[in-house]
């Protein structure tokens, strides 16, 4: 039962805690230890993740250990057994590491009257709200009240304290400031563990409260994890504040698809008069996968779900006559749809998007690769080709990593761009990687980082290949701080492992394709791959991109162009008109369909519509960044008429005369496991297996590690790289230059609350929303008289906008960072033109 | 801009010398005496311009301000009187001693007088319980300790304050 502590500890310790003879690694604290061997310590306070403070005494035990004679130090005996001396006092078990013959005991009347006259004190101005607080069900207070609470309290009533129970501390959490018995576990998680302590206790003693000062108020990207962790109903999340009980509600086991992360995700469902009789989702949480993102979430992740409407969904099949859609039947839409692929054959284009299942990517391409098409997927970021050559080797956690070991990140702003990344490097800068950034700004990420590397939009490639020891073409004068690169080059060589993320900061689909080749030859030179903890993780913006590319589809230069010379275009998930350009070539395209799950752009100008399942309504598999295949399952019922992509695919294949599976996701992977090499080992079921975690969450006690799920549906399977196998060989190169011809060059950045669908279309993430902006450089403001937070005009691709101006120090002169879907379309640097209002 | 580093750069300059590069937010405390100088209590802005200062949440500061006594959010009046209301001293009659006083001055406890002389505030131990009734004077040129009070010679103190204020 130990093992999973084992591996980090040599020294193992026998002890007894409540008659129960267990092995504990030396220095576990007696409450994980009695955890392990499944005896229950009730905690507030503690929490596995953080840090023991002692505050709450609730894990009060008694604590012995063997006398020892003073003379000789033997112990001392009796009838046959060591002689126990226990402290006069009780002891917290959350702060005391256990230690060879230790006795531990709960149980006694001693312990009990102790932990009771905690709880009494903790009740003793508590509201006991119960019937109304949404914790109600799931409440660790509520449950240890029912163990250890006296059945009447010895406190006048009225004299209970009255506090404000509605207090928004941002636009996601709500105080109830009665319920919170002041344990610190919010305070101290944004503090510790996401190092934004924008929240914080104020006064003292009973007058103590949780205040932010943040402008919006608790300014976190993680902010729901508090609520999850909290051990009352004090801190409540805005989606589902008198939502729900916790016991009406069934759970299906999911994973995020705001990121390439893959968070693995419960989905809490219930049916409800409200929604007319619906089944529907009331919340989000955490699912455990402590090689992926362990019990948390980001907010992004956790209130996604809100974003999908009953009422904006496409439900039945839509044909053009003319200048409208008219709503038609499957046979027919089906059978146009097959006529006009026949017709175009090789000049038929499939474009995807980033987020649908490998199931729907696999048929897509097989119908595609029938008809002698192309495959093309609608992205920014390319390297999903180097990613299957040397990402992560077998057996990675980036948990693993720590003294020894390297991280490099380049061109990412990583917390923006996959959120639990930067916490899963974040904390093995702690455990001692030395963790390396080459970015042209500054990041949260910089925080952490011991090598920073401060370069400029464009040199991201001549860095890592400079690192690598390349030296043809690259201007020593964009490696101003040579001896800092040479010093990381370094640190990353000699790492006993070394992983890179490299990311789309500043980069367009050509700069990031250098990039990655850049960054697979360093990993070559220094001979980190094929090992795990060791290799190449792309940090897409979208939560399949790695899937697609190992599907077979690529992203594609000349995009505009080939849809335009198409005869017919499929485009599946992705909403290509609505860029300019793209839109006009579309006009060009003989025939158009589109197959999603909402009328977008692009299916207002097309011929046929056929409407799609979104993923919480149907089975498949997303590949992650670090090419975990994982699953997800249905959490509720699809409107009737519509179907999952890869059976609309197979439907259609099918009519020209391809045989696809259509029947179920699981029997899609089947084939798609014969026929992909790397996927070859996997199936349906080997996805679903779970292991034992640590920390053991989600059981009875939901005091130990909050409300997180735990995890029974599959911790996914990540895949191997092809180096393991096969001798693959990297060249250094010549990396092209980034020129800039006007005064001001604009690059595209992303930001994580965009104005993107999900955000737009989600009440609850919506305040979240910032106004369209792009970020200058203080000293070009000033000389432009534009201060910060005005509006002033600009002009990027022939478009005009008007937006807020932010202002960066840390940004180089004539540098305008444009964040990706904020309004103002960007995929590539450009110039832009900007002008004060 | 930072309007506080802006009024009082040099005192500013020289708190900061006096923290090593890596743990500037220990310059918490000191600043937020500077910010208290000019009103007597600190100003959420205040609070924000510290922050941005020693480059922590403003959260944080205010985290301090709420935990010290000696730290005020609110206005006040100009002599602060902060009584010990704690055990000891209420075994040895502060707490009628501060009744007392508020009535005799036509305040509560907690709000100040209307010419803005003074507040009087009840707290936590001061460590002078041995000369109780006590409370500490807080004012514009420092923190005073008053010991073994009666209403009278606390009236008499308040009655000086006000002849010094009229000069
Ligand atoms: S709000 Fe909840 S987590 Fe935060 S201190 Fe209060 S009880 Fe603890
Ligand atoms: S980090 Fe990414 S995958 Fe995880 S919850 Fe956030 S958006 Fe979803
Ligand atoms: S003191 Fe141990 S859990 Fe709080
Ligand atoms: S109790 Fe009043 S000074 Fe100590």
């Amino acid at each position: 039962m130990t093992e999973v502590l084992e591996e980090k500890t040599t020294k193992l310790v026998n002890l007894t805690i409540d008659n129960l003879e267990i092995t504990a690694p030396e220095g576990t604290l007696i409450v994980d230890a009695a955890k392990l061997a499944g005896i229950d310590i009730p905690v507030f306070c503690y929490h596995p993740k953080m840090e023991p403070v002692g505050m709450c005494r609730m894990c009060l035990v008694d604590v012995g250990m063997p006398m020892r004679d003073r003379d000789t130090g033997e112990t001392i005996m009796e009838k046959g057994k060591p002689k126990i001396q226990f402290g006069r006092e009780l002891q917290t078990g959350c702060t005391v590491s256990v230690s060879e013959g230790m006795v531990v005991v709960g149980y006694t009347e001693k312990v009990k009257k102790g932990r009771q006259d905690i709880l009494e004190f903790l009740l003793s101005s508590h509201p006991l709200d119960c019937p109304i607080c949404d914790k109600g069900g799931e409440c660790p207070l509520q449950n240890l009240t029912i163990g250890y609470g006296s059945g009447e309290s010895r406190f006048d009533l009225e004299e209970k304290q009255h506090l404000a129970k509605h207090v928004p501390l941002g636009d996601l959490i709500w105080l109830d400031r009665e319920r919170c018995i002041q344990c610190a576990r919010c305070t101290r998680f944004q503090d510790e563990i996401v190092d934004q302590p924008v929240i914080g206790f104020q006064n003292r003693g009973r007058k103590l409260q949780i205040v932010t000062f943040s402008e919006p108020g608790f300014d976190s990207y993680w902010s729901g994890n508090t609520s999850d962790i909290c051990p009352v109903g004090a801190l409540t999340t805005a989606d589902f504040r008198f939502g729900a009980r916790p016991w009406e509600m069934q759970a299906s086991a999911s994973v995020c698809n705001q990121c390439s992360v893959n968070c693995n995700i419960t989905f809490n469902t219930r049916r409800e008069a409200k929604s007319g009789g619906d089944l529907v989702i009331k919340r989000a949480m955490p699912r455990q996968n402590e090689e992926v993102n362990e019990v948390w979430l980001c907010d992004k992740g956790r209130f996604a779900y809100t974003s999908v409407k009953k009422d904006d969904r496409l439900t039945q099949p839509l044909i053009r006559e003319g200048e409208t859609l008219v709503e038609t039947t499957w046979e027919k839409a089906l059978d146009l749809v097959a006529e006009k692929a026949k017709e175009a054959g090789k000049e038929m284009v499939s474009l995807v998007g980033g987020r649908l299942s490998n199931e729907d990517y696999f048929n897509i391409n097989q119908l595609t690769a029938h008809l002698g098409g192309k495959s093309l997927l609608n992205s920014e970021m390319a390297g999903g080709d180097l990613v299957s050559q040397v990402g992560l080797g077998t057996g990675s956690n980036i948990a693993d990593m720590g003294q020894g070991d390297a991280i490099l990140i380049v061109a990412s702003d990583l917390e923006e761009e996959a959120p639990l990344f930067w916490l899963r490097v974040k904390q093995a800068a702690e455990r001692g990687a030395e963790v390396i950034i080459a970015n042209a700004r500054e990041t949260r990420a910089d925080r952490f980082a011991k090598y920073k590397i401060r370069i400029a939009f464009g040199q991201e490639t001549a860095v890592i290949l400079s690192m690598a020891g390349a030296k043809e073409g690259i201007a020593v004068e964009f490696l101003a701080d040579d001896a800092k690169v040479k010093a990381a080059a370094k640190v990353f060589s000699e790492a006993n492992n070394a992983v890179i993320y490299y990311g789309s900061d500043g980069l367009g689909l050509s700069g990031s394709e250098e990039l990655s080749k850049a960054c697979a030859f360093l990993l070559s030179e220094t001979k980190h791959t094929g090992r795990p903890n060791n290799g190449l993780v792309a940090v897409w913006n979208k939560a399949n991109l790695q899937g697609a590319w190992d599907m077979g589809f690529r992203p594609s230069e000349t995009l505009a162009a080939d849809l335009k010379n198409a005869k017919f275009a499929y485009v599946v998930g992705n909403d290509p008109a609505s860029k300019d350009i793209l839109e006009k070539s579309l006009k060009d395209t003989d025939f158009v369909v589109v197959q999603d799950v909402r009328l977008s752009e692009t299916a207002e100008i097309a011929d046929v519509v056929l409407p799609a399942q979104v993923y919480t309504e149907r089975e498949g598999t997303y590949t992650s960044a670090e090419r975990r295949v994982q699953r997800f399952y249905p959490a509720v019922p699809a409107p009737e008429m519509t179907k999952p992509d890869y059976k609309i695919t197979a439907k259609i294949a099918k009519r020209l005369d391809l045989s696809l599976e259509k029947i179920a996701a699981s029997l899609v992977f089947l084939d798609l496991a014969e026929k992909v090499a790397d996927y070859a080992e996997l199936d349906y079921v080997r996805l679903a297996e779970v292991t034992e975690q640590w920390p053991i969450i989600g059981r009875d006690d939901l005091f130990y590690g909050g409300t997180s799920y735990q995890n029974t549906q599959g911790l996914g399977k990540q895949i191997s790289p092809a180096i393991e196998t096969e001798t693959i060989k990297y060249e250094a190169f010549v990396p092209s230059v980034l020129s800039k011809k006007d005064e001001f060059l604009a690059v595209p950045v992303t930001t994580l609350y965009d104005r993107g669908s999900t955000m737009l279309s989600s009440e609850v993430l919506q305040p979240r929303i910032a106004d369209p902006y792009v970020i200058l450089n203080t000293a070009d403001a000033e000389k432009l008289g534009v201060e910060a937070g005005v509006q002033i005009s600009v002009k990027l691709n022939g478009k005009t906008a008007n937006v807020t101006a932010k202002l960066d120090d840390s940004l180089a002169k004539g540098i305008v960072l444009v964040p990706r879907s904020m309004g103002i379309p960007i995929s590539d640097p450009g110039s832009i033109t900007i002008k004060a209002k | 801009m930072n309007a506080l580093l802006e009024k009082h750069t040099k005192d500013i300059e020289d708190i900061l010398k006096k923290y090593p590069e890596d743990q500037k937010r220990s310059a918490v405390m000191p600043l937020l005496y500077v910010a208290m100088r000019e009103n007597g209590f600190v100003s959420k802005q205040d609070m924000y311009d510290i922050a941005e200062i020693i480059k922590v949440s403003a959260t944080q500061v205010a985290s301090i301000v709420g935990f010290y006594t000696l730290y005020h959010d609110k206005e006040g009046g100009k002599h602060r009187v902060q009584v010990c209301n704690d055990l000891p001293c209420a075994l040895r009659g502060s707490g009628e001693y501060l009744e007392k006083l508020c009535e005799n001055i036509g305040i509560k406890v907690g709000e100040t007088t209307e010419d803005g002389l003074v507040s009087v505030e009840s707290v936590m131990c001061l460590a002078g319980c041995d000369k109780a009734p006590m409370f500490q004077e807080q004012n514009p040129d420092g923190v005073f300790y008053h010991e073994d009070q009666t209403v009278e010679s606390t009236l008499e103190l308040i009655e000086q304050w006000r002849k010094q204020e009229a000069k």
